[in-house]
């Protein structure tokens, strides 16, 4: 069986640039992250992994495979990842608390790959103690919390990331450049979704560790599917449209798994852009059978980036030879009501699709998202736009998430928007002169 | 079994019909392109399928033939049946 290798950083960044068309910057601004990937050649960021469940090893395998990155250490409160860690990388320092790790002088940048409810705490804390942050997404899981994570990155000047790999992602890229170009038409609408069929659930050792492990199931910690997998996909939203909704309504609700979660297992959620686009997102995990999908609808085509798939709305017709081939059989055999036509030229035309890259997707974005993050803990340049997208796409999940518990329709609040594409911050309340 | 022989005439005969199929499937791509206005680029395009179509219409054509010629004999009256009781 062949295996596959993951091509070189250098490599990418050429194809991307091929692939963008020569317009990468422009569609993906945040690609500046590169910008002097040559003048760092031998240098190195050192960086740690606070947060080695599953998610935090699967980074520090991509770590611990790039060049330019140096794991000095890990950290966990729970000792079975932090054993499973060290297998990956056994030279690491071990912590079981995150802020003795940023007391760490040798350490640039922290990857937080923590339960949800953390994250504030834990990414002020370390621009706090002056490292460079990549945190999982989403930011937090309230508004409050992530305007003060965008705030205290602000402050910090330091490099801030959230894993919103789809970023970096070669097949979104392609989408986007295309969107960006007009190939597809005037975007008119996006149908996101989110399927699967498992309960979602992690075996628990004993009882008390249920909350711990199991933690995106419970509202003390997570607001389950929107936090963890909305949030990936209305960031689409934004970068397509390069405008953010400021209407939102949904409902959510538990139908299939009855076994004491407090978050929604089916859900719909509905984004209004104020030209009256809308943008759904809906997820139910107790049926698998559409997977997962961000379908970009154009008036001339339509992009399915998660297949790597682009559809034109008109599709060449069928050569005139299977045109009249089609009639003849159809009028043959339409007349015998036993005998359907046995087979139909214009399948042979049916709307399959073309590749955006031309091939199979081969992986996401991950691996070059915390290359981009080491890279910027080596320059200490933050790429532009990334915080951004991040930020609209944790405060847009949060508030689908309002939206279905309360049962009302939102409007965007005001005092939570950033100057980014169509929002703009609130003016800063003058001081009252005494 | 006993040997059979493919006389020339015989030969030129199946030469010319299958000619005549090709060019009466090359007729047929003009029309379709005439009637349901496509390229005309497929002239050359679509020469293989003229060249399956030719094939297939001599085929059609030397069943129909062979039909004929077996009904043909089946109803002919054998030389030197006659009177013989």
């Amino acid at each position: 069986m062949e295996k596959k290798e993951p091509i070189s950083r250098r490599e990418f960044l050429k194809d991307m640039c091929f692939v963008a068309g020569g317009s990468l910057l422009a569609t993906c601004p945040w690609f500046s992250a590169f910008a002097q990937e040559k003048e760092t050649a031998r240098e190195k960021g050192r960086v740690a992994v606070i947060g080695t469940g599953s998610r935090g090893r699967y980074h520090l395998r991509h770590l611990m495979n790039d060049p330019k990155a140096e794991v000095v250490a890990i950290c966990d409160d729970y000792q079975p990842s932090i054993d499973e860690a060290l297998k990956i990388a056994p030279k690491a320092k071990v912590y079981k608390d995150y802020r003795k790790l940023l007391e760490n002088k040798d350490i640039d940048g922290v990857v937080i790959a923590t339960p949800l409810h953390v994250h504030r705490m834990m990414v002020t804390d370390a621009f706090a103690a002056g490292k460079h942050v990549m945190c999982e997404k989403s930011i937090t899981k309230t508004l409050e919390d992530t305007l003060a994570v965008y705030k205290a990155y602000q402050r910090s000047g330091r490099v801030f990331f959230v894993g919103q790999q789809r970023l970096f992602d070669p097949r979104y890229i392609k989408a986007m450049t295309l969107i960006e170009q007009g190939e597809f038409g005037p975007i008119e609408g996006i149908k996101t979704y989110w399927y699967r069929n498992n309960d979602w659930r992690r075996k628990v050792p004993s009882p008390e560790l249920e909350r711990k492990i199991n933690w995106r199931l419970y509202r003390d910690y997570s607001l389950g599917m929107m936090t963890e997998l909305a949030c990936h996909q209305i960031q689409v939203g934004s970068w397509a449209l390069k405008a953010l909704p400021n209407t939102i309504m949904g409902s959510g609700s538990i139908v299939h798994w009855k076994d004491g979660r407090e978050v929604y297992d089916n859900v719909s959620v509905l984004y209004v852009y104020d030209n009256g686009i809308k943008m759904s997102f809906d997820s139910i995990i107790s049926n698998k059978f559409y997977g997962l999908e961000e379908q970009i609808l154009g008036n001339k085509g339509t992009v399915e980036p998660e297949k790597g798939k682009y559809y034109y709305e008109t599709i060449p017709p069928a050569t005139g030879m299977m045109q009249l081939l089609h009639e003849v059989e159809t009028g043959l055999f339409s007349s015998i009501p036993f005998a359907g036509p046995s087979w139909v030229p214009e399948t042979a035309n049916e709307n399959k699709g073309e590749y955006l890259l031309g091939e199979k997707p081969k992986e996401d974005g991950s691996r070059i998202l915390l290359e981009a993050f080491v890279e910027s803990c080596i320059t200490g340049k933050q790429p532009e736009g990334l915080v951004e997208e991040a930020y609209y796409a944790t405060t847009l999940s949060i508030l689908g998430d309002q939206a279905m518990v309360e049962g009302r329709i939102l409007t965007y609040p005001d005092e939570y928007k950033i100057d980014y594409l169509n929002h703009r911050a609130p003016a800063p309340v003058a001081e009252v002169q005494g | 079994m006993k040997e059979t022989v493919i006389t020339i005439r015989r030969k030129k005969i199946e030469l010319v019909t299958f000619l005549i199929c090709i060019a009466v499937a090359l007729g047929l791509n003009v029309y379709a392109i005439v009637r349901y206005d496509t390229p005309w680029s497929e002239l050359y395009t679509e020469l293989l399928w003229v060249v399956v179509w030719g094939c297939g219409i001599y085929v059609l054509w030397s069943l129909g033939r062979l039909a004929f010629w077996g009904v043909y004999r089946l109803f002919r009256k054998r030389p030197g049946t006659v009177g013989r009781i």
